[in-house]
């Protein structure tokens, strides 16, 4: 599982990524006040250029909007049929800069920077009791963790249909997957108490 | 937390990502390929109940927040969360704590196998369809614009095979419960 973020030191990879969080948030709330169909598309192509500024290939650039250029499409098409082409324009350049501009920031900020930002911003609600902040780093690391172990598992379960002669079903997969991926969560309990990593401030 | 409980989120959480990575299972009397994932939201209340089940769709969440591909078909990054579809996402933590409670509310050790499993559907239909759409529908009609009737027109397509997927996460909720026991919730 390859991480979005891409290796560099323009002037957004500097910034803290708690700045880039907040101006995302102030741009994304701009965005949506503006209703000239010319200034967002200038927007949009701001974070276009922007892309272009990372020093990668067209094609990546396009791999990464990809799983969102359906959807807008569609979106500004039913809103063009449906409430006229300038509303569709708008739509149109409004989602496309606000999937640029969001793509910047994870391409910018290192998983880690963002798992400091969040923890910083778990401590209010550690303070009343609600989770431990360090949990939450914890929990991210679990779980990508043990991605590969839970794909090397379904292979093994699928495998064991194909020796069985039997096609692979969701149900005679996924249930034995969940059962035996459960069962080790009490082992690994153990371990990451025994460590005493949950009690270290 | 306990800590068993954070684990079990945290696999869960995997359970969900490594869902959305595996090609979509195929159903025998349907032509239709089913995308795991959204399984993966109702599965997650129906094992975990609702307060582990929320914790484990947060932590995916979360995961793409942070830029790693989890999502299906490889999406990541914060761009999900600035689509017009985000309203599903938002709507999967809803999904899975209303799936997880009416689970804990409905189904006991004491009920006949049917009767669990006709409760677990009911949970994962209310959770997993009602709540989802109403949430992904509701975010897609006000923030593009769009429109109630015509952002439900786009989204009706999808109910019955998430209709499907309710049954599915049923019987797979049921078959957890006699094999692992984890409701009602020792938490």
């Amino acid at each position: 599982m390859r991480s979005l973020h891409i290796e560099g030191d323009s002037v957004l990879h500097r910034l803290p990524a708690g700045v880039k969080l907040a101006t995302l948030a102030v741009i994304s709330l701009v965005l949506f006040k503006i209703d000239i169909p010319g200034l967002l598309a200038v927007a949009a192509l701001a974070g276009l250029v922007g892309h272009a500024l990372l020093r990668i290939s067209t094609a990546e650039i396009w791999h990464r909007m990809r799983p969102f250029a359906l959807i807008v499409v569609v979106v500004a098409l039913f809103t063009a049929v449906f409430s006229g082409t300038t509303e569709g324009l708008t739509a149109f350049f409004r989602l496309a800069a606000l999937a640029l501009f969001a793509s910047l920031v994870t391409a910018t900020t290192t998983t880690g920077d963002f798992i400091d930002v969040i923890t910083k911003a778990a401590m209010p609600l550690e303070r009343l009791g609600v989770l431990r902040a360090q949990d939450v780093g914890l929990s991210i690391g679990l779980v990508i963790r043990f991605v590969p172990e839970i794909l090397s598992r379904y292979e093994i379960i699928r495998d064991a249909h194909y020796a069985r002669g039997l096609k692979p079903r969701p149900l005679s997969i996924i249930v034995p997957l969940i059962i035996t991926t459960l069962r080790s969560a009490d082992e690994i309990a153990v371990a990451i108490d025994a460590r005493g990593i949950r009690s270290q401030k | 937390m306990a800590t068993r409980d954070l684990v079990l989120s945290a696999l869960f959480a995997a359970i969900i990502v490594a869902l959305g990575l595996v090609p979509p299972i195929m159903l025998g009397f349907i032509p239709v390929p089913i995308t795991a994932q959204s399984l993966g939201v109702m599965l997650a209340g129906v094992v975990l109940g609702a307060k582990r089940g929320t914790i484990a769709v947060l932590l995916v969440l979360v995961l793409a927040a942070i830029g790693l591909p989890v999502l299906s078909g490889g999406r990541g990054g914060l761009a999900v969360f600035m689509a017009p579809t985000t309203g599903y996402l938002i709507g999967w933590v809803l999904a899975a704590f209303t799936t997880g409670y009416l689970s804990q509310l409905l189904v006991s050790h004491s009920q006949a196998g049917f009767v669990q499993t006709v409760n677990f559907f009911v949970a994962a239909l209310f959770g997993g369809v009602i709540v989802l759409y109403v949430c992904g529908i509701s975010y897609l009609a006000l923030v593009t614009g769009l429109g109630f009737s015509k952002a439900f027109m786009g989204s009706l397509a999808f109910i019955p095979g998430d209709v499907l997927k309710a049954l599915i996460a049923a019987l797979a909720g049921r078959a957890v419960m006699v094999g692992y026991p984890l409701l009602p919730q020792r938490a």
